[in-house]
């Protein structure tokens, strides 16, 4: 929506009351209304998609909301509106996630960005939209994720939650596997969470996926190759 | 009777008078005083003299009227004086002299005195001594003996020296006076009373010692000088002395404690050393075939706790260096019959050791199994070797074996089957082997064959051998079906154009081939006879499909060799053959025996005199490696199997080589056989090839094995699940945990498992 022009405070009681009966007031606590809400939805939406945001639609979407697509926000709002392919958003989809929010246009969603990565830190949510991330990145009928794809959304999920995220993405991207599942991607997280970042408390027998097994071998490798190194020097 | 008269004087006559009721002090003493001079008497044996009746009644009166307690101290005091003053003093004089023979007398003799006191105061015995708690007479003489006589000092020790340094003496094999041991022993045991104790205190313990120390040194030096097997033989010998010394003349139950004080010297403490010992320990034995030292060490380390696994475990690494040896490949090529038949030997020379020497003891039986399922897995051929034993068992013209000798030939074989891990690969081979037996009519017997199976039903279930009897099955339906066909021929009067056709239907599912991987071009003759055969059999059995499989099969052909057309060397010559063409002498037909491919090659030269590589492989559509084989063993072989030639004469093949018939074949034989130049088992690649379709294989049967798991238990920790899989695969191979659980994701991602949402150890069954 284009924005308000300000009116002079002297004319705001005479003004006030019709914009009341318009509803159309500038202040943060203006209730949420649906019909806004699908207004703005269409400000972004094109006939191409039928009817949905489609990727076009998407950027101006990032780019009037001032974040990049790969920002996590993002991620955290697709989890909102339970959205199903990466990139297109339907109207249900918009209307169910900004109902939530009770968010119907920009400004108001702008401020729930703190509130949405602040959500982030409760460790059920995360572990919620970290799961939902695999299935709304994955291509139409295929059920795994390309490498280049995985190690990106993991990238942008667990940097900064992991300690041994780094190392995770050095070991897929020298690892020969091609496309990864969703036992493996829930069972990473379920590894973030549990096991030290020594590994000490890893068990052979806990039920990993092979490819968890891999990397503890390989990084039990390389730790013994530096150690070696660090008491020559 | 009148009152008590005190001071009644008594009168030395015997008077029957009234019996005193109470008695005064002198009375009482001069009873003593008779008694006491009684005891010494018989102590010194001047016993004759006495009555015993009188002194039975003195020492009744004395107890009835309540002075036992001085008599019993009065005889104390009267034994201990004797002993100590007379006997001891006889018996530490004569320490230097007779020693063992003066106690032994001053013993009997106190023996016999202490009976005949016993007897005159048996009155005291039963009654004052019962009322008292106080030993009773005989005992009481035991006891001063033991303390006064034995347990003094000097003799204690000596007599303890003495009887060691006569045992000592007859272990360097001196003759020692037994029976003064004897006795001596059979004093102390019976000084204890009602145990052992004294014996064991002042003999038996100190005995024991001085043998374990005597054995240590015997037994090093033994070591030292000896063979296993008489050091063996020596302690035997030695065992049986000390049982025998215990016997005789020490008392019965030392010989249990001796002979462990021997078998823990001589045996427990050297076990190792015996056992190892270089040229004649356990090794050298099994080498060099003693069984019966072998069964003397057996029996002997029987004796120990831990002496047969000692000798087990030394056989055991011998057992496991010999497989190992055998079982590792050779630089030059392994040999399957000789690998499994050494095998079977080794197994047999174990067998025998086990028998005569061993006695079937089960530790050395569960011994040899574990080793010999060691090592034969160690060599992933071996399945592939022993199906190979067994077909060339099982084929014709095996010489010499009767069926008995046969057959227990396949059970020996059993029992090596039993022992491998893989026996998912034996199975695959052996129906490729038994495949080719069939059809190339190899069997020695159907009958050898069936027993075979039946084996392998035993052992394995009827999954393993329902594939191998649907192969027998087909052989013998194909029979009835050429009969019918035949008969089929006779009535349509159909024409093969001469070509005598024989069909053997196999089904797809039993036979180890891929179908409809290989296909020729068939030379007309053999096809259209094949297409009349088709139709006849589609006629009876419609919805089914046929397809030759042009790899296996073979055919006869007539073959004319047209003799050789040899260039011109002169002019003399020339006259000459011309001669020898125009006669048709060097002309000569043959039936040559050979495969379907040959057959397809060799049928190319009706139509044109040479061919190349490539043309044929053109022409005729075999595959590569097959038509490498078949041109190899038709151009390349010995000399006289060599139908074609090849020019270039080099032993390789190249597309541009070109292959004409040899006019100068000649063989002696009219039906000549052309041998495939097929090796006995597989090429590094075809082996590759099995392995990966084994390992196929293997992942269906674990994921059906988890499948069928999961169902039946619903829920399952990840630990259990993988054991459960291993423990009902294990019959046909050992898969390892890591498979396992990729096999788990895979079925994870497929939905048929997932995990539980507590806990992602638990998989859950989805239906």
């Amino acid at each position: 929506m284009p924005p308000r022009k300000k009116r002079s405070s002297t004319a705001e009681n005479e003004v006030d009351k019709p914009k009341k009966r318009l509803c159309s007031k500038k202040s943060a606590d203006s209730s949420f209304s649906v019909k806004r809400c699908t207004t703005w939805f269409k400000t972004y939406c094109s006939a191409e998609n039928d009817g949905s945001i489609g990727p076009d639609g998407m950027e101006k979407f990032c780019k009037d909301l001032g974040v990049e697509p790969e920002n996590i926000v993002m991620l955290v709002l697709a989890y909102r509106m339970e959205a199903k392919h990466m990139g297109y958003f339907t109207l249900n989809e918009w209307l169910k996630g900004m109902t939530y929010l009770q968010c119907d246009s920009i400004e108001k969603l702008n401020r729930k960005f703190d509130v949405l990565n602040a959500s982030l830190s409760d460790s059920v949510t995360f572990r919620n939209v970290y799961r939902f991330a695999f299935e709304f990145s994955l291509e139409n009928g295929i059920r795994s994720l390309d490498k280049t794809t995985a190690i990106e959304l993991m990238n942008l999920l667990l940097d900064g939650r992991w300690s041994l995220s780094k190392e995770f993405m050095q070991f897929l991207e020298q690892s020969k596997f091609k496309g990864m599942n969703k036992d493996q991607w829930y069972n990473v997280y379920e590894f973030s969470h549990h096991i030290l970042p020594d590994l000490s408390n890893y068990d052979e027998d806990g039920a990993w996926p092979v490819l968890l097994d891999e990397f503890v071998e390989w990084h039990r490798q390389r730790s013994n190759k530096t150690s070696e190194t660090g008491v020559d020097c | 009777m009148s009152g008590i008269s005190k001071g009644g004087k008594k009168d030395t006559k015997m008077r029957i008078r009234a019996f005193p009721i109470t008695m005064d002090e002198k009375y009482v003493n001069n009873i003593w005083a008779l008694l006491k001079n009684a005891i010494q008497e018989i102590q010194k044996k001047n016993n004759s003299g006495l009555s015993f009746e009188e002194l039975y009644r003195n020492a009744y009166t004395m107890v009835l009227h309540k002075h036992g307690e001085k008599l019993y101290t009065g005889l104390r005091e009267v034994v201990t004086e004797h002993l100590i003053n007379k006997v001891r003093v006889e018996v530490v004089d004569a320490l230097r002299n007779n020693f063992l023979q003066v106690l032994n007398s001053a013993w009997n003799d106190h023996q016999t005195s202490m009976v005949m006191i016993r007897d005159i105061l048996m009155y005291m015995d039963r009654v004052y001594v019962q009322q008292n708690n106080v030993e009773n007479v005989y005992n009481l003489g035991l006891m001063i003996f033991r303390d006064q006589i034995i347990r003094f000092p000097l003799v204690h020790s000596h007599l303890r020296d003495t009887l060691l340094t006569m045992v000592a003496k007859e272990r360097k094999g001196e003759v020692v006076d037994r029976g003064s041991v004897k006795n001596a022993c059979k004093m102390l045991m019976i000084l204890g009373i009602d145990s052992r104790s004294v014996y064991e205190e002042d003999f038996e313990k100190p005995f024991l010692i001085q043998s374990a120390e005597f054995y240590r040194l015997e037994s090093e030096k033994f070591l030292a000088e000896n063979s296993a097997s008489v050091y063996i033989k020596k302690v035997e010998a030695r065992i049986l002395e000390e049982a025998e010394r215990a016997t005789h003349y020490l008392d019965k139950s030392t010989e249990e404690p001796i002979v462990k004080v021997l078998e823990d010297e001589l045996i427990r403490k050297h076990m190792k050393t015996i056992v190892e010992m270089e040229n004649s320990g356990v090794v050298h034995m099994l080498k060099n075939n003693k069984s019966e030292d072998l069964a003397c060490m057996y029996k002997l380390f029987c004796r120990v706790p831990d002496g047969l696994r000692t000798m087990c475990d030394c056989i055991s690494a011998y057992l496991r260096e010999q497989g190992k040896a055998l079982v590792t490949e050779d630089d030059n090529g392994t040999n399957a019959i000789t690998f499994i038949q050494s095998l079977l030997d080794l197994k047999d020379r174990f067998d025998h050791f086990l028998h005569e020497s061993f006695s079937n003891d089960r530790l050395f039986k569960q011994m040899i199994s574990s080793d010999f399922e060691h090592f034969i897995n160690l060599n992933p051929r071996s399945p592939e070797y022993l199906s190979l034993f067994i077909d060339d068992r099982l084929r014709k013209g095996v010489k010499g074996m009767s069926e008995q000798e046969i057959e227990n030939v396949l059970d020996k074989s059993m029992v090596l089957f039993r022992f491998l891990q893989e026996k998912d690969v034996f199975e695959r081979y052996y129906k490729q082997h038994l495949a080719k037996r069939l059809l190339l009519n190899k069997s020695v017997s159907d009958d050898s064959e069936k027993n075979m199976i039946s084996k392998l039903k035993t052992e394995c279930g009827c999954q393993f051998t329902s594939k191998l009897e649907g192969m027998f099955k087909d052989m013998t339906v194909s029979n009835t079906i050429m009969e019918e066909f035949k008969h089929h021929l006779q009535q349509s009067v159909t024409n093969l154009n001469g070509v005598e056709l024989y069909v053997r239907v196999l089904t797809t599912g039993f036979w180890p081939f891929q179908s409809s991987l290989s296909k020729c071009n068939m030379p007309s003759a053999p096809n259209m006879a094949f297409e009349a055969f088709r139709r006849f059999y589609l006629g009876k059995h419609s919805g089914r499909q046929l397809s030759l499989q042009p790899q296996h099969g073979s055919a006869d052909l007539h073959a004319t060799f047209f003799g050789i057309k040899r260039a011109n060397t002169g002019p003399m010559d020339l006259v000459d053959e011309g001669a020898a063409s125009s006669s048709g002498k060097s002309l000569r037909r043959h039936i040559i025996q050979v495969s379907t491919y040959h057959m397809v090659i060799l049928m190319l030269f009706n139509k044109k005199e040479s061919w190349s590589y490539d043309e044929i492989k053109n022409e005729t559509d075999i595959p590569e490696r097959d038509l490498m084989r078949a041109l190899q063993s038709l151009a390349l072989g010995k000399i006289t199997q060599r139908v074609l030639s090849k020019d270039p004469k080099t032993k390789d093949i190249e597309a541009s080589h070109m292959f004409t018939v040899n006019d100068q074949f000649t063989s002696k034989l009219f039906r000549v056989k052309i041998q495939s130049v097929a090796t006995k088992g597989d090429t590094e690649p075809e082996r590759n090839e099995t392995r990966n379709k084994v390992d196929e294989d293997r992942k269906h049967e674990i994921e059906a094995a988890i499948v069928r798991i999961m169902k039946a238990r619903k829920r399952l920790q990840h630990n259990v699940l993988v054991a459960e899989v291993t423990e009902q695969l294990k019959a046909r191979f050992l898969p390892s945990p890591v498979v396992i659980k990729k096999r788990i994701e895979g079925l994870i991602e497929r939905e048929y498992l997932s995990r539980t949402a507590e806990d992602r150890k638990i998989y859950t069954y989805v239906a």
